[in-house]
């Protein structure tokens, strides 16, 4: 099993350096923008070089590094997965190549324009020179991330791995993942993405970091089992997940919270769908997307949430789909649905592609 | 275009390529060294590239021989020396 012991999380909500999730921070023009932190721990020469997506995701990664190196834990190696990274300093770069007729090129966007610029960032602000990988899976990327470091850890049981999802949103991407229809049309708010049952999502962003081993003693939570499928209907979907379930749970076992990756788009329902109908009928559903919303890494923030989110704690009522009375403002929280111990992630990225995690949460 | 006003511009310049938001034109002494923690701007590697290519850019001068442009990208006065006499824009 990999176990999480350290987690920190940049996203358009209160996540960074401390939580407070209870009041929802809004979307402005059908966009969850991260709430980008002052980055004390980030050189300046450094800084004013990077990318959004570098930013945030060295902005996560470090005070994590330095927590693990106070506690004279080595890192062994930094794996990311994102679907885009430098994707936007990629388009500047060949807008260059277009406007200066292939002149002489700033080597600046060419530098940050490489999917592995976070990792290589990382790495080059700790010195760490051992093991760094990014996968690039789109939708699949920080769940390929994950199995590589469970992978890792089995070969190599001592070591401690940061584990990172990163995304950020591009214009680029944006807009041509707007025309394909992937993004609301209609003006739109966070605290509605639910409700309206039309077509498309609201794009997000975020980076959320994590060092993982294979020790149990002190970590926040467990993650007992990951799952990855291609699918374009929700039959085989539903079917792995039951089989991902018998897999993972023990006899008797149950899972006690749904963490839903539904982001509003009815044309993916289905899919969000078929999966509660194969769960207990009573079992409390939360969902995120409204916190994140759409990006190929979204499934990170999900992890973290459940992660940190204290064991005694009432999830607010603006995550809840069942297992509360409905509240007008969707702000409140409901007494009575945690998250329990056992937190079953589903997500789906553009309906294609589809990942289980099964966390196991410690309560200490 | 006089010497003081092109100083001005190559620091507003500056500034905008190498995106040194803290940073003002008045705060880039002209004798400053560009290069160097303690008393220089602290710019680096990539940002010498950078000022080649701004060079290029702003006032179409081409810097081919690296030893040439240590001897240029010392501090504002020299830039603007070699501008002077190399500009073709």
């Amino acid at each position: 099993m990999l176990y999480i012991h350290l987690t920190a999380c940049i996203s358009p909500q209160s996540s960074f350096p401390e939580a407070s999730l209870d009041h929802l921070q809004r979307s402005a023009d059908n966009k969850l923008r991260v709430i980008e932190p002052l980055y004390e721990g980030l050189p300046q020469q450094a800084l004013r070089r990077m990318a959004k997506v570098v930013r945030i995701g060295a902005g996560a990664a470090l005070p994590l590094i330095r927590q693990a190196g106070a506690s004279c834990l080595p890192i062994d190696g930094i794996i990311i997965g994102t679907g885009n990274a430098g994707m936007e300093q990629s388009i500047q770069f060949v807008q260059q190549i277009v406007d200066h007729a292939e002149g002489i090129l700033s080597p600046g966007d060419f530098v940050q324009s490489t999917p592995n610029i976070v990792g290589s960032q990382i790495s080059a602000l700790t010195k760490n020179k051992k093991y760094n990988i990014t996968h690039v899976h789109g939708g699949l990327a920080f769940e390929n991330a994950l199995l590589d470091a469970a992978m890792q850890v089995m070969e190599h049981p001592t070591h401690t791995y940061l584990l990172g999802g990163v995304d950020e949103i591009g214009t680029y991407n944006y807009n041509i993942d707007f025309l394909e229809g992937w993004y609301k049309k209609e003006a739109l708010s966070n605290h509605q993405l639910y409700e309206r049952g039309t077509p498309g999502s609201l794009v997000g962003e975020g980076a959320a970091m994590f060092l993982v081993n294979q020790q149990e003693q002190g970590a926040l939570a467990g993650i007992r089992g990951v799952a990855t499928l291609h699918a374009d209907d929700p039959a085989p979907v539903a079917e792995r997940l039951g089989w991902f379930l018998d897999n993972h749970l023990a006899e008797g076992e149950q899972i006690e919270l749904f963490l839903s990756g539904e982001n509003g788009d009815s044309r993916l329902s289905p899919f969000y769908e078929a999966c509660e109908e194969i769960l207990a009928a009573e079992l409390p559903i939360a969902r995120f997307k409204h916190m994140s919303g759409e990006y190929p890494t979204a499934s990170a923030f999900a992890l973290w949430l459940a992660s940190i989110w204290p064991g005694g704690a009432d999830l607010p009522g603006h995550m809840l789909k069942r297992g509360a009375l409905p509240l007008p403002g969707g702000e409140t929280s409901e007494p009575g649905i945690k998250m329990g111990r056992n937190v079953l992630i589903y997500n789906t990225y553009k309906g294609m592609q589809h990942s289980f995690m099964l966390l196991s949460r410690s309560f200490h | 275009m006089d010497t003081v006003q092109l100083k001005q511009q190559l620091k507003q310049q500056i500034i905008e390529f190498l995106n040194l938001t803290s940073i003002k034109p008045e705060d880039i002494r002209d004798d400053q060294p560009l290069f160097g923690e303690d008393e220089g701007l602290g710019l680096d590697s990539i940002d010498s590239l950078e000022l080649i290519v701004l060079l290029n850019r702003e006032y179409g001068i081409v810097i081919r021989d690296p030893k040439e442009g240590r001897k240029v990208l010392v501090d504002i006065n020299t830039m603007i020396d070699y501008i002077v006499k190399n500009r073709t824009k």
